[in-house]
């Protein structure tokens, strides 16, 4: 028995990439299948056309053995279907149980006396003015026809009932035609209504309870954190009873707890006789948890294997169509001179407490300094202070002799600094700029880019160009160099954001999460490219969440906590369990660990 | 999807391909290659088409507004467009300060800000062309362009305050734009008032207003008594603003800044310094056109003379899709409107005020271009519905039509209903509900029924109350929409009620 059958899925968009080629896909009911793939292989849009956000050109969907048409979400959840999107749909300042009934406000069932009440006094209100503008006899005609309507519209709502199937009433065929004005009235008599937000916090709570998943119903969205927003999302399905749940890049925001936390809830659904679909790219997630594992490749189905049968190398193999390696071969690090130099670095957050207590660190020529720790231990107040973006504190910062200690954006920028932003979208990327435009970005004003005198114009032809030799070197995906960069995926845009950056030709780079979200193929890619600049002689700085990474390109790690470095290790000498701990901020343990 | 958006990315693609073959050979010919690659591009093809499809649709929806007021629309658009073509000096006399207020409101909008006081910062710049103009005695030649350019510094530094407002102090600038425009026609008012400094007191009656400007300041006139040099002014700014935009640095920065502020500062780029200065020449170009204005038409500062061309300049920017030449047939387009207008009130005696709403539906229908969107979706959506119903769907198709035929009957015979309050009500109550039936029968949703039961109830009230206030051409008409629309009625629900029991005997 199959609970999702999708036959023949084929889906083109406007801009004439076709996301999907003929995909069939059948998911077992009670499974959990993993669907893989890189970045814009069309996974998202064929589970969009799932859920009824997107509508697909060809094609048909069937749940639970019969055939269906999703005009829109709506048409889905009433199959049971829920989706929990990459990037949460949820409205920052409700609060929890608002955000969960949100789009099905509890109301009562049936039309109630006050909605009736409404509509008779609304009659009475117009029978008033009809008598103050309009001749007697015609204000006398008026008033009897809505009166007449409204007892018509008594009756009906006395009658109706819900439960009974069209046109099946006692009165015949006009009953039916009053039906339809009764179930009218009854909607705008319940819209009228306020919203009972009692019986939906109790049933919250009773989702949350059975299923594992502890919340508090009253916070408010903007204060809790993203693992516990996720399984808001998740409640929110759940909510609406569904038995088939679509999670898109589930893991990609969370902590390693996160993780295994929601693994544990994921494993609960499935006791539960729910069907899970897990999107991802990473092949760690569809090995612990997925029956069977489907892999999309450039909009195509490459296939669909048990998880029995198969291995990450394999999987790895399918998405990209070659054989991947997962180790970067590196030559050992030859550091020479000191390019950054931070010294005692105090930087307040945004909410104004001390973020970054104290930093010092040196970056070499040649080397990467990888900074290991879990989100929000200081890193991004640490990388913005180093390039501009945020007053410090107090503290110096140093570029190859140069202080730039508070200096702007655009100084650092001109001694040498390139900077991978952790946010793509909201820092690195202009979205509502052509690549052209973004890839010129942050050089707009130097040469080749601008021309004349004081360099005031753009040289357009030379930016297309850069752009065109830019976009080939790199592979990046894109119909035209003039497309919006909005138009490109997740990955594209990154490997956009890092052309440019290794074009300044920098003497120190700052890589903040340079692959989050990416897939294996351009991951490798990038981190060759990290590498090769680092035997060309620049210094990195290499801040990320994926120990894996720090792990494998950095010639020193330094892990971060509570916005102290607690210690520099070297890759080969250390562990990952060590530098855990001291992710953790277990200095006891560090103790007993180094010596 | 639809067929247009994919032929468009055709030739855009072709377009492109052309271009880069031809690139290292015609290197000379860039300017027109970088227009033939513009009007090839996709997206800038739909924006015309769309643009053009809500010009129609409003022209259409006007027509049944004039037809239920009772006019005879064919001969007021025969005279709208004989108006506007028989006066072509006159039209761009009309759209020379439009043209810049357009401008001003549309590059403040490309680096993503709301300009909304041009209307002020034109007051300010008209006041400081007037005040150079009389005051001063500079040659010809030099006399204008100086109070042109005393105008667009004025007008610059009446921008330059929200700009710095904004970037410095957080204040929105769509408040403090409009609140500054109306205390700076205040000013104004008051600086050419009986306690102003420039009031002219040469005349026997104390008009608020200043003296007469010197000859030497007045823009002479082309070819007839209204058009002056100030559309040259207009043309050239159309050029410049293009090129600040599209082809410097400093626009690159005003436009990266507004779309995304954080990527921006990220890249180097000031974004105060941005922010205000693009609020300044948004000011600059607004007081240019209240200079040129005063300059051309007016030849003096009169208290309150604008007649809301600073907000029309939103209208147009909105029109023109806030691109410079957009801008430019957008402002045309709407002084042939105005120009014609009153030729239309002349000749075919449909008041002035009929102009005014077919500008606000062209407006509604170009900012909401998903209205038309969906309409073409779903259009093309139905038409391979019914291509794929085994038995051509006649009850679908007839209840499709009689809604959309409902529509103009019940907005038609509203005219026929003159003096009755309650019979216009329910015709137009019947058009509404037909309009809002036939967008439901095509987005097939499941609403048909309902929304067919109340129209065709509609239409047969509307029979009866058209029958006791003795209009009999409405009770015949309304009676038979409403006995077809049972009729139909019947039928659809039977192909409604076999569906659920299909379904039924699936499950």
């Amino acid at each position: 028995m199959y609970a999702v059958e999708l036959e023949n899925i084929s889906k083109t968009f406007s801009g004439g990439v076709q996301a999907n080629r003929n995909i069939t896909l059948r998911i077992k009911k009670g499974e959990v299948h993993g669907l893989l793939g890189e970045n814009g292989a069309g996974k998202s849009t064929l589970m969009n056309v799932l859920y009824g956000l997107l509508q697909s050109d060809d094609g048909r969907i069937i749940v639970n053995g019969s055939e269906v048409r999703f005009n829109s979400p709506h048409d889905a959840i009433a199959q049971k279907i829920g989706m929990v999107h990459q990037h949460f749909k949820l409205i920052p300042t409700l609060t929890v149980a608002e955000n969960v009934v949100l789009g099905m406000e509890p109301k009562s069932s049936k039309p109630t006396k006050s909605g009736l009440g409404t509509i008779v006094l609304l009659s009475a209100f117009s029978i008033i003015l009809m008598g103050l503008f309009l001749p007697v006899e015609q204000a006398l005609l008026g008033a009897l026809i809505l009166l007449l309507s409204v007892v018509i519209l008594y009756h009906i709502f006395r009658m109706t009932n819900p439960s009974e199937r069209l046109g099946l009433n006692r009165l015949g065929r006009l009953g039916f035609v009053l039906e339809q004005i009764g179930s009218i009235i009854a909607t705008l008599s319940q819209n009228l209504m306020p919203i009972g937000y009692g019986d939906a916090i109790e049933k919250i709570k009773h989702i949350a309870e059975e299923n594992g998943l502890d919340i508090d119903p009253m916070a408010k969205v903007e204060d809790i954190s993203v693992g516990l927003q996720q399984r808001v999302e998740i409640i929110k399905t759940l909510y609406r009873e569904a038995d088939i749940l679509i999670l898109d890049e589930p893991t990609s925001v969370l902590t390693p707890q996160e993780v295994d936390e929601l693994f544990v809830t994921l494993e609960r659904f499935r006791e539960a006789g729910k069907t899970i679909i897990l999107i991802t790219h990473k092949l760690r997630e569809p090995m612990a948890l997925c029956d069977r594992i489907s892999v999309l490749r450039d909009g195509e189905l490459v296939g669909t294997v048990e998880k029995a049968g198969t291995s990450p190398e394999e999987l790895a193999q399918m998405m990209v169509g070659r054989l991947v390696v997962f180790r970067v071969e590196k030559t050992p690090a030859a550091p020479s001179d000191v390019v950054l130099d931070v010294k005692n670095l105090e930087v307040l957050d945004n909410r104004n407490l001390l973020t970054v207590k104290g930093i010092s660190i040196q970056v070499r020529s040649g080397e990467i300094l990888g900074i290991a720790g879990v989100q929000g231990n200081g890193q991004t107040e640490l990388v913005e202070a180093i390039v501009g973006l945020r007053k410090l504190k107090s503290g110096s910062v140093r570029i190859a002799g140069d202080d730039i200690t508070g200096a702007s954006p655009r100084k650092v920028r001109a001694v040498g600094v390139s900077h991978i932003p952790e946010d793509r979208q909201k820092r690195g990327l202009v979205l509502g700029f052509t690549v052209e435009e973004n890839l010129a970005l942050g050089q707009q004003y130097l040469a080749p880019y601008a021309k004349g005198p004081l360099t005031l114009f753009l040289d357009l032809e030379s930016i297309q160009n850069i752009s065109q030799e830019t976009i080939d070197n790199h592979s990046i995906k894109v119909l035209s160099s003039k497309s919006l960069a909005s138009t490109l995926s997740g990955g594209n845009q990154q490997k956009v954001i890092v052309a440019r950056e290794l074009g300044t030709k920098p003497r120190l780079l700052i890589a903040a999460q340079p692959t989050r979200g990416l897939d294996v193929g351009a991951t490798e890619f990038i981190h060759k490219e990290l590498i090769s600049m680092r035997d060309a002689g620049v210094a990195i700085l290499l801040v990320s969440a994926e120990l894996d990474e720090i792990q494998t390109l950095s010639d020193r790690i330094a892990v971060i906590f509570d916005g102290k470095i607690m210690a520099i290790r070297n890759p080969a000498e250390t562990t990952p369990n060590e530098l855990g701990l001291l992710m953790a901020g277990h200095e006891s343990n560090l103790e007993e660990v180094s010596a | 999807m639809t067929e247009f958006p994919s032929t468009g990315e055709g030739t855009s693609e072709q377009g492109t391909a052309k271009g880069g073959e031809s690139n290292p050979v015609g290197y000379l010919s860039g300017a027109p290659q970088a227009i033939i690659a513009k009007l090839t591009d996709s997206r800038f093809q739909k924006q015309v088409i769309w643009t053009i499809a809500s010009i129609i649709l409003a022209l259409l929806v006007s027509a049944v507004i004039m037809t239920m007021a009772g006019y005879d629309a064919g001969r007021a658009f025969a005279y709208l467009l004989v108006g506007a073509l028989r006066e072509p000096g006159r039209v761009l006399q009309f759209a020379t300060p439009l043209i810049l207020t357009g401008l001003a409101v549309a590059l403040a909008f490309k680096c993503g800000l709301f300009n909304i006081g041009a209307e002020g910062q034109l007051y300010i710049g008209s006041m400081a062309a007037a005040v150079v103009g009389f005051t001063i005695s500079w040659p010809y030649l030099a006399h204008p362009i100086l109070c042109l350019f005393v105008a667009a510094i004025c007008g610059g530094i009446y921008g330059l305050i929200p700009g710095l407002l904004l970037a410095y102090r957080g204040a929105h600038e769509v408040v403090t734009t409009m609140m500054l425009s109306y205390a700076a026609i205040a000013l104004t008012t008051w600086l050419v008032g009986p306690n102003g400094f420039w009031m002219d007191t040469a005349g026997s009656e104390l008009i608020p207003q200043t003296p007469l400007l010197q000859d030497t300041a007045i823009l002479p006139t082309i070819g007839g008594p209204y058009l002056h040099w100030g559309i040259f002014v207009a043309i050239l700014a159309v050029f410049v603003v293009d090129y600040l935009i599209n082809r410097t640095v400093l626009g690159y920065e005003m436009r990266a800044v507004g779309l995304n502020r954080d990527a921006a500062e990220y890249a180097g780029i000031n974004s105060k310094k941005n922010v205000a200065l693009t609020l300044t020449f948004s000011g600059a170009l607004a007081g240019l056109a209240g200079g040129g204005e005063i300059m051309g038409t007016y030849n003096r500062f009169i208290h309150r003379w604008s007649p809301g061309l600073g907000w029309d300049g939103i209208t147009v920017a909105v029109l023109g899709g806030n691109n410079p030449w957009g801008v430019l047939g957008g402002a045309i387009f709407f002084a042939a409107l105005r120009v014609g207008g009153n030729a239309m009130q002349m000749d075919a005696h449909v008041p002035i005020e009929m102009v005014s709403v077919i500008q606000g539906l062209i407006v509604l229908f170009v900012a909401a271009p998903r209205a038309i969107m969906w309409m073409q979706n779903r259009g093309v959506e139905y038409v391979e519905w019914v291509k794929s119903e085994e038995k051509l769907p006649l009850d679908h198709l007839f209840g499709i039509i009689s809604s959309l035929v409902g529509v103009f009957i019940s907005f038609g015979l509203v005219s026929a209903s003159t003096g009755n309050l309650l019979l216009s009500v329910s015709l137009l109550l019947v058009g509404v509900v037909a309009i809002a039936a036939f967008a439901i029968f095509l987005a097939k949703r499941r609403y048909i029924l309902p929304i067919f039961t109340i129209l065709s109830i509609a239409w047969l009230l509307t029979a009866l109350v058209s029958f006791f206030t003795g209009i009999l051409l409405v009770t015949v008409i309304a009676g038979v929409m409403g006995l077809l629309s049972i009729t139909d009625l019947l039928l659809l629900r039977r192909r409604y009620q076999d569906r659920n029991i299909v379904k039924e005997a699936e499950s």
